[in-house]
């Protein structure tokens, strides 16, 4: 064998198990899921191909088309919400805009460290039937029937889950943006203030230019993060009421694991996995067309 | 980088990746590993171990027991809620459900039971079945199997009363239903709940009422033809019994914000007498005989919904089902099972429904009235014994039918369905997936 075979064998030596491993728990995952998309599966009993039937079911059904709804909400307010919010905080606090900043810094991070279900359990507390809030309007007006309608609104239900998950995920935004502005070497934004650029130019020409490509990668994260919400809108609503709060993860978890439909809740998580890399590639042309505008 | 360090590194990195990816794997149960005559068994229960009323009775249960089968050593599991069933699936599709398991009579555990995955305990109960209500007896399977061993009948619609509310604000307990809705206003200008029930987790309208109502305004004959196939779930008289659902709703009559209310919240309101009326299953005076004062206990009763108009039922009628109860892994030895067997028994047969019924169960085993037990326990065997039956919904409908309508009974609570309309979508989904 010579040199440069033994080189090559080497890599594949190490790359096998991590290669073995990356195909053991996603690449065979995501193929059997793909597999079990095309059939009726339902947990016993050997599956029945039904092709595209899962499909087309799903996007004819209402319940899905209103959880798709609500999962671009949530990527809405990911993307013009919390980044855009991070990248401010971010940025007064680099710019010591603001007196007590490690403070504040704490703060609008810790969020993020807390469980989402005890976040879940928190909001539920302040804003339920039998919460603080509800108590306390129900004291000073003697109405004590009152409760907040718009959980009970088809349409409005999923906004005070994107209030709890704008005060949640803003703080790591901040913390990504705040590490990178802190990278800029601080002698272009002296050399622009003497030439007399004045905070906003020097916000829009100097640092949001520096700055595309960590909120290309934000917002990648952001949009994966919200096709795959799951867990504080579970804890919090279940999806309910009647659907109201449902996101496509829940559709899926209700069909498959209280519905035993298998191959029907497989169908749903293949078409997260493609709304998740369709965004993330619209994103990618979106970043490299701002990227070519600033070079 | 010499042939032999070459061929060590391929192999040890090869020798790695199944060792990485079984490292958090579950590891088997040694049966008798020691040799002494011990058998180990696994048991997966549903149970809240925060519960501070339940955990410490069923482990109460566990410890009487080992003590009376030392030779039987139980290693327990738990999931509580969705977390149960999910576990389930997983532990059955995997190749690794436990010894014993707690089932669910009807399509609950289907995914275990249908897959032939447990066994049929008909020999094991031979002689004793009428020793159980017969309720408890129905045959689970396609063929009459009996897959669990029913701990409880639940009865899961029970009007409980707050009888000195009522007497304060000049009420009586209500004989019809109209009775029943001229009363709201009076209890809600006195600031309280006319009726509790707390439904955000949606089963609740469907199990602890819309089954109760199905009774009452279509009888219990048409029920059977439903279930058979010979009558329609869009029939008048079904829509009829949702249409009370609903005006209950809009004549306030039930808990304010009902559907955003976490189940629990409505016990709350009743035993904080907050409410004059609370609709919930038996299970409950479980949790009653530990949060109800004495004084409390001797104003409370239990009733049944007044008549409705046009009723076809019974009068005092409520739904009722058997209960859950444990079932045995289909792979066990005979001495496993005879094991497996005892601990069954010994929980839904005489010895552990005494135990349970002195919690406040209401045992599917056949006792006689419990003379020294908590008040509100005698109130529940009393009842009981005095009130016809009707089927429990998701006792008799499959898992998708009865998700999507009670999803639905909220849509037409919020007004987004009519009562019509939520008929004619479970019609449509019982056909299509079958009775």
């Amino acid at each position: 064998m010579t040199f440069s075979q033994q080189k090559r064998m080497s890599y594949y030596a190490f790359l096998a198990p991590g290669l073995l491993l990356f195909a053991s728990i996603i690449i065979f995952p995501v193929a059997y899921s793909l597999t079990l998309s095309f059939t009726s599966f339902g947990g016993y009993g050997t599956p029945e191909f039904i092709g595209l039937g899962n499909y087309a079911k799903i996007i004819s059904d209402e319940v899905f088309l209103h959880s798709l709804r609500n999962n671009l909400l949530i990527v809405a307010i990911s993307v013009f919400g919390q980044i855009p919010l991070g990248f401010l905080l971010a940025y007064l606090l680099h710019r010591k805009m603001v007196r007590n900043g490690d403070f504040y810094q704490t703060m609008i991070f810790l969020p993020i460290t807390i469980s989402p279900v005890v976040v879940a359990l928190l909001w539920n507390q302040i804003f339920s039937s039998s919460g603080m809030v509800v108590a306390l309007i129900r004291r000073l007006t003697g109405e004590s029937q009152y409760v907040i309608r718009i959980f009970e609104d088809r349409q409005l239900a999923i906004l005070p889950i994107l209030f709890v998950l704008l005060w949640m995920h803003t703080g790591t935004y901040m913390i990504i943006f705040y590490a990178n502005l802190q990278k800029m070497t601080p002698s272009l934004l002296e050399a622009a203030q003497i030439d007399g650029a004045n905070e906003s130019q020097m916000m829009i020409r100097i640092i949001l230019p520096s700055m595309v490509g960590t909120i290309a990668t934000t917002a990648i994260f952001a949009i994966s993060g919200s096709l795959k919400a799951f867990d504080l809108i579970y804890a919090m609503t279940g999806g309910g009421p009647a659907h109201f709060t449902e996101v496509i993860a829940i559709y899926m978890y209700i069909n498959t694991f209280k519905y035993y439909k298998y191959g029907f809740g497989s169908a749903a998580s293949m078409i997260i996995v493609l709304l998740a890399v369709g965004l993330i590639l619209l994103l990618q042309y979106i970043s490299r067309k701002f990227e070519r505008r600033f070079e | 980088m010499n042939m032999k360090r070459l061929l060590s590194t391929i192999l040890i990195s090869l020798l790695l990746v199944p060792a990485l990816l079984f490292a958090a794997g579950t590891k088997e149960q040694a049966k008798d590993s020691a040799g002494d005559g011990i058998i180990t068994l696994s048991v997966y229960h549903f149970l809240d171990q925060t519960d501070k009323t339940t955990a410490p009775n069923f482990q109460y249960l566990v410890d009487v027991f080992e003590k009376a089968n030392p030779n039987i050593r139980l290693t327990f599991e738990y999931g509580y809620g969705e977390a149960f069933h999910d576990k389930l699936q997983t532990m059955a599709m995997s190749g690794q459900l436990p010894d014993i398991v707690l089932l669910y009579p009807g399509e609950r555990t289907s995914q275990v039971t249908n897959a032939g995955l447990v066994q049929d305990l008909r020999p094991y109960l031979s002689g004793h079945e009428d020793e159980f209500a017969d309720m408890a007896m129905q045959g689970q399977g396609e063929n009459g199997e009996i897959w669990e061993l029913p701990e409880d009948i639940s009865i899961t619609s029970i009007m409980f009363t707050n009888n000195r509310l009522l007497k304060e604000l000049g009420l009586a307990l209500p004989k019809t239903y109209e009775e029943l809705l001229a009363q709201g206003p009076v209890i809600r200008a006195a600031g309280l709940i006319p009726i509790s029930i707390a439904n955000k987790d949606a089963w609740p309208m469907q199990s602890c009422v819309a089954g109760m109502l199905v009774e009452r305004a279509c009888g219990l004959p048409w029920f059977d033809k439903a279930i058979a196939g010979e009558a329609r779930f869009d029939d008048p008289e079904f829509v009829y019994a949702l249409q009370i659902i609903k005006d209950l709703t809009d004549k306030q009559m039930l808990s304010p914000g009902t559907n955003q209310l976490a189940y629990g919240q409505g016990l709350d309101d009743f035993v904080q007498e907050k409410a004059v009326y609370f609709i919930d299953g038996g299970w409950t005076v479980n949790n009653m005989v530990g949060e109800l004062t004495a004084e409390q206990k001797a104003y409370m009763s239990l009733e049944s919904f007044p008549d409705i108009p046009n009723q076809k039922g019974q009068s005092l009628s409520t739904s009722a089902t058997a209960g859950q109860g444990f079932g045995m892994n289909a792979k066990l030895s005979k001495a496993e099972s005879d094991a497996a067997w005892k601990w069954i028994w010994f929980y839904s047969g005489p010895e552990g429904s005494a135990i349970r019924q002195r919690f406040g169960r209401l045992p599917a085993y056949n006792l006689a009235e419990p003379k020294d037990a908590d008040p509100m326990i005698q109130k529940l065997v009393a009842y009981a014994g005095k009130v016809p039956m009707g089927y429990v919904m998701d006792s008799v409908l499959a898992a998708e039918p009865i998700g999507t309508f009670n999803i639905n009974l909220q849509n037409m609570m919020f007004g987004t369905k009519t009562p019509k309309q939520v008929a004619q979508e479970l019609e449509a989904m019982v056909a299509a997936v079958g009775r």
